[in-house]
């Protein structure tokens, strides 16, 4: 074979019995020494399955793994470590109440008879970041530090490890703007000092600005491979869902009309008692959409489950429709006209356990003509649902049958299809295409403008700049529970809303 | 469609796997103490399940008869009643089993573990009994008479209201005994497992205290209370219109079995057809789910807790007015709540499954306890039982065996991957 390739998988495949999926379906992937090579496609489309098997977290059923022309047997993350692969995954693995350099040093503690030299390990780490330009504070303890710097650890983590070949899986999720351009830096001259690295990614814009190549996966199979010169990001968005897509969302001006929402000074605590929004105020008005940037983690949750009745309010109130409802239950909100699209739709959006109906009509059961006396009327039920998935065309959906086969993107559109019936007078979208496919995302944004359009208004919660941009009509930048700013949208851009995201304050007028 | 018949089969496949395995695995104990397998499960499984006569395992389907005139002719075994048939038995006893295990399987199914059975259980027995007796010595006080002396249509009119009373009171002292575990779980977020194994000690004690003190009704060695009045007996088959039945002789089987089939039958309205079972339900799936849609999840699981208990308050009823007529000291430590939330982990919570298990469950304790007929230890019997029952909770073990052999076996019928994209 070629001797130039850092990795050859030839023929892997993977099918999870527990789940009745074939996660590869006899993938091909190669990847040369010294490239930045993007593994792109949606979500289920077998990219994590692929790398968990090249690091060694999952076993293919069957299949060659060749690391610099030479074939391994990867049973273990240690025998992929020992290969000279590292991966950065997408949720750190770091222990928060270690210093950094603990974290690097982590099971190769240098040192005698097992004592460890805390000075000399703060060195040697100091030393290691000096070296590949990413400087760190070995004695910081990684629980105060920014993601962006524990992303850093991570990395400086494999290439303690002497890792060759670096798998980094979905690295700007979490960044702020600025810190994704110090990532693609840092890639850049990583690539440079020859070592190889994979990233895995859905964000298209990405590839474009950092990889040589790419590969497209679809269904478990290996669509396409490229150099990145040679296509757009059309072409790559086309290859991953394997049709046309429309990347932009075509919306109008807004219109908005009289107030829908008020909160005042609305203070919030987290779950361990500490304030997590802290003295926030905001108007939403019908027939706009306001969005809430920030990085994740700086009090969204917090504040948009306290305006669902979710989370209790410690001050402050909240006015829905002109009616005070800072006490009032769920129930009571949502007939008042309130919809949430919460962040976690696999456990609070839906109940995964229970059928398609069951799940549409959660708010809507104790009504007529859904139940009359307390016994459910099956008939409006299975009515009620066949609209929803007739009009939201959720693909593959069986009435009476369980959820949990369905696609992301297919629950989304239930949770959506529920939410917006009944055309609610506010809608708070708390991150309502994570974790989607761009498919998907496409027709959650296009809903969501509908139903601006319609009247609704919109609290539209993200960390996904992109969607504050493509959707808001209005943006409040949320930085460790307060808003820094509201702005329009026309008089924002990307470098502004990541200085506000970072927590600078705008100069005073 | 076929689907859907796949799904039925390869649940059916599980717990019939389980049982082998379970007997295999003991075959290894059955040896060590002395005996044959076969012939020992043979032997268990028509002291359970089979009609008089029954030697083998065909025989628990058809069963040779040696006729008067001499000659043999082989009978279906199910429904030969020669002189009683051992299933008779086996309802009797899982008559109450049941009902634990839909008492079970109704705190399951709006996430509380409760396992506070036995404790309710114990309770409602006591207020049965002491009803069963209290209630007719103040009739005949009030009247002015006796139970040989009441008049026909006093004793009838007794006969169709002290039941119905003693077992409406059990209900309750089961419902409140378990809605304290609830308010607990829904007020201070005390772990219900704790505290209904807790409520169950209290119980037991309180129950052995009572029937050795209070209630003790003479000083025989072992403690006991006075026997219910005739009046308050939920009549068994045998004697009343059924008396002719042969199938029935031997057993204490009585309309408590016609009351528990009633009760699965409105259980299972409750959870599938109602909005409050709906709510419990969606509760047990994900509290989130049903706190963000609006539920009230507090109210949904402090009502499944009065229903499971009212439950096994009932099944202490039924064992007390239909067949034990008095307690005895042990019987608090009868361990019938216990086996119904193993009855209802087995059936997976399906009503329909309980019938079943509870059934099968009944006949197996009994095949094992007579396994001491057979100059087998009693403890055998119990140890089998125990193996079924682990091998019965490997589910997801036996699930993914079966899927990957179908795998194997057809491989069309793996789905590719959900397709991602779409709208």
């Amino acid at each position: 074979m070629t001797p130039d390739l850092a990795i050859d998988m030839r023929e892997v495949r993977k099918y999870f019995p527990s789940s009745d999926v074939l996660a590869a379906d006899d993938v091909d992937f190669q990847v040369r020494q010294g490239e930045i090579h993007a593994l792109v496609g949606e979500n289920g489309a077998g990219k994590t399955t692929l790398m968990n098997i090249l690091y060694g977290l999952v076993r293919a059923d069957h299949g060659d793994v060749r690391v610099n022309g030479e074939t391994v047997h990867i049973h273990h993350p240690n025998d992929a470590i020992r290969a000279g692969i590292g991966m950065v995954h997408q949720h750190f693995k770091l222990i928060p109440s270690f210093t950094i350099a603990e974290n690097v040093m982590l099971g190769i503690e240098p040192g005698q008879l097992g004592f460890i030299n805390a000075s000399e390990e703060a060195q040697a780490v100091a030393d290691l970041g000096e070296n590949f330009g990413l400087p760190v504070d070995p004695n910081a303890v990684v629980a105060d530090i920014s993601v962006g710097m524990q992303q850093r650890v991570e990395i400086l983590k494999t290439l303690q490890r002497d890792a060759r070949i670096l798998v980094l899986d979905e690295p700007t999720a979490v960044l702020t703007p600025q810190e994704v351009r110090e990532l693609y830096n840092v890639i850049r001259q990583l690539a440079a000092d020859g070592r190889t690295i994979i990233l895995i990614t859905h964000k298209l814009v990405e590839v474009k600005a950092v990889a040589d190549r790419v590969s497209v996966m679809r269904n478990g199979r290996m669509i396409a491979t490229h150099d990145v010169a040679d296509v757009s990001i059309r072409d790559m968005a086309n290859l991953m869902v394997g049709r046309e897509v429309v990347l932009r969302v075509d919306k109008e001006k807004a219109s908005p009309r009289d107030p829908v929402l008020e909160v005042n000074n609305l203070l919030v605590a987290s779950a361990g008692g500490i304030p997590a929004v802290f003295g926030v105020s905001l108007e939403l008005r019908a027939g706009e959409i306001l969005g809430i940037a920030g990085v994740s983690g700086n009090g969204q949750t917090e504040l948009v489950e306290a305006l669902c009745g979710l989370r209790a309010v410690e001050g402050g109130s909240v006015v829905l429709g002109g009616e005070d409802v800072t006490l009032s239950t769920v129930r009571a909100r949502r007939q008042r006209g309130m919809a949430h699209i919460p962040e976690d739709r696999m456990h609070m959006g839906l109940n995964l356990r229970t059928s398609l109906d069951e799940n549409l009509i959660v708010t809507v059961y104790q009504r007529s003509p859904w139940s009359e006396r307390g016994i459910f009327r099956f008939r409006a039920i299975r009515d009620f649902a066949l609209r929803i998935v007739r009009s939201f065309n959720v693909r593959s959906a069986r009435l009476g049958e369980e959820i949990h086969t369905l696609s992301g993107g297919n629950l989304q559109k239930l949770v959506l299809g529920r939410e917006l019936d009944g055309h609610p007078g506010l809608i708070v979208a708390n991150q309502p295409t994570r974790g989607l496919d761009i498919g998907s995302i496409e027709f959650v944004h296009k809903t969501l403008v509908e139903a601006r359009d319609a009247g609704a208004a919109i609290l539209l919660v993200s960390v996904e700049l992109d969607e504050i941009f493509s959707l808001s009509d209005r943006v409040a930048i949320m930085f460790e529970g307060r808003i820094m700013a509201v702005h329009d949208i026309e008089d924002l851009d990307e470098e502004s809303i990541g200085l506000l995201m970072a927590g600078h304050q705008e100069p005073g007028p | 469609m076929i689907t859907r018949l796949r799904h039925v089969l390869e649940g059916a496949a599980i717990p019939v796997a389980a049982v082998l395995l379970g007997l295999v695995v003991s075959s290894a104990f059955v040896v060590i103490a002395g005996k044959q397998p076969l012939p020992t499960y043979a032997f268990m499984f028509c002291e359970g399940f089979g009609a008089r006569g029954c030697e083998n395992f065909g025989h628990l389907l058809f069963v040779p008869v040696e006729e008067e005139d001499g000659s043999v002719h082989t009978h279906f075994a199910p429904t030969l009643g020669t002189r009683g048939h051992k299933l008779a038995i086996v309802l009797e006893r899982a008559t109450p089993l049941i009902l634990t295990a839909l008492s079970a399987t109704v705190a399951f199914r709006a996430g509380m573990f409760s396992i506070g059975q036995d404790g309710q259980l114990v309770l409602g027995a006591v207020a049965a009994v002491f009803l069963g007796y209290w209630l007719p010595d103040q009739i005949y006080l009030l009247t002015g008479t006796g139970p040989d002396s009441a008049p026909p249509l006093q004793l009838a009119l007794m006969r169709l209201t002290i039941p119905p009373v003693a077992m409406a009171a059990a209900m309750l002292v089961g419902a409140f005994y378990s809605w304290i575990a609830g308010i607990l779980k829904v007020r201070l977020n005390v772990n219900e497992l704790i505290s209904t194994i807790i409520l169950n000690a209290i119980a037991v004690q309180f129950v052995t205290f009572m029937v050795n003190f209070p209630l003790r009704a003479d000083f025989n060695n072992i403690a006991r209370t006075r026997t219910i009045d005739d009046t308050a007996w939920l009549t068994p088959f045998t004697r009343a219109l059924l008396n002719e039945v042969d199938w029935f002789r031997g057993s204490r089987l009585g309309i408590g079995l016609l009351l528990v089939l009633v009760a699965a039958a409105i259980i299972w309205f409750f959870l599938h057809r109602t909005t409050a079972g709906y709510e419990q339900r969606m509760t047990e799936g994900s509290r989130l789910f049903a706190r963000y849609g609006g539920i009230p999840s507090a109210r949904a699981t402090l009502r499944a807790m009065l229903i499971s208990g009212a439950l096994s308050g009932l099944a202490g009823a039924l064992m007390i007015l239909g067949v034990e007529r008095r307690i005895v000291d042990g019987f608090a430590l009868g361990g019938t709540g216990f086996d119904g939330v193993l009855v209802a982990i087995l059936a997976r919570e399906s009503v329909v499954g309980i019938l079943l298990v509870a059934s099968f469950f009944a006949g197996l304790e009994q095949g094992a306890i007579n396994l001491q007929f057979e100059n087998l230890p009693r403890q055998l019997g119990g140890m089998i039982i125990a193996f079924m029952i682990l091998f019965a909770s490997m589910e997801d073990f036996f699930r993914d065996n079966i899927t990957r052999l179908r795998v194997r076996l057809f491989p069309e019928s793996v789905a590719p991957s959900q397709s991602a994209s779409e709208a």
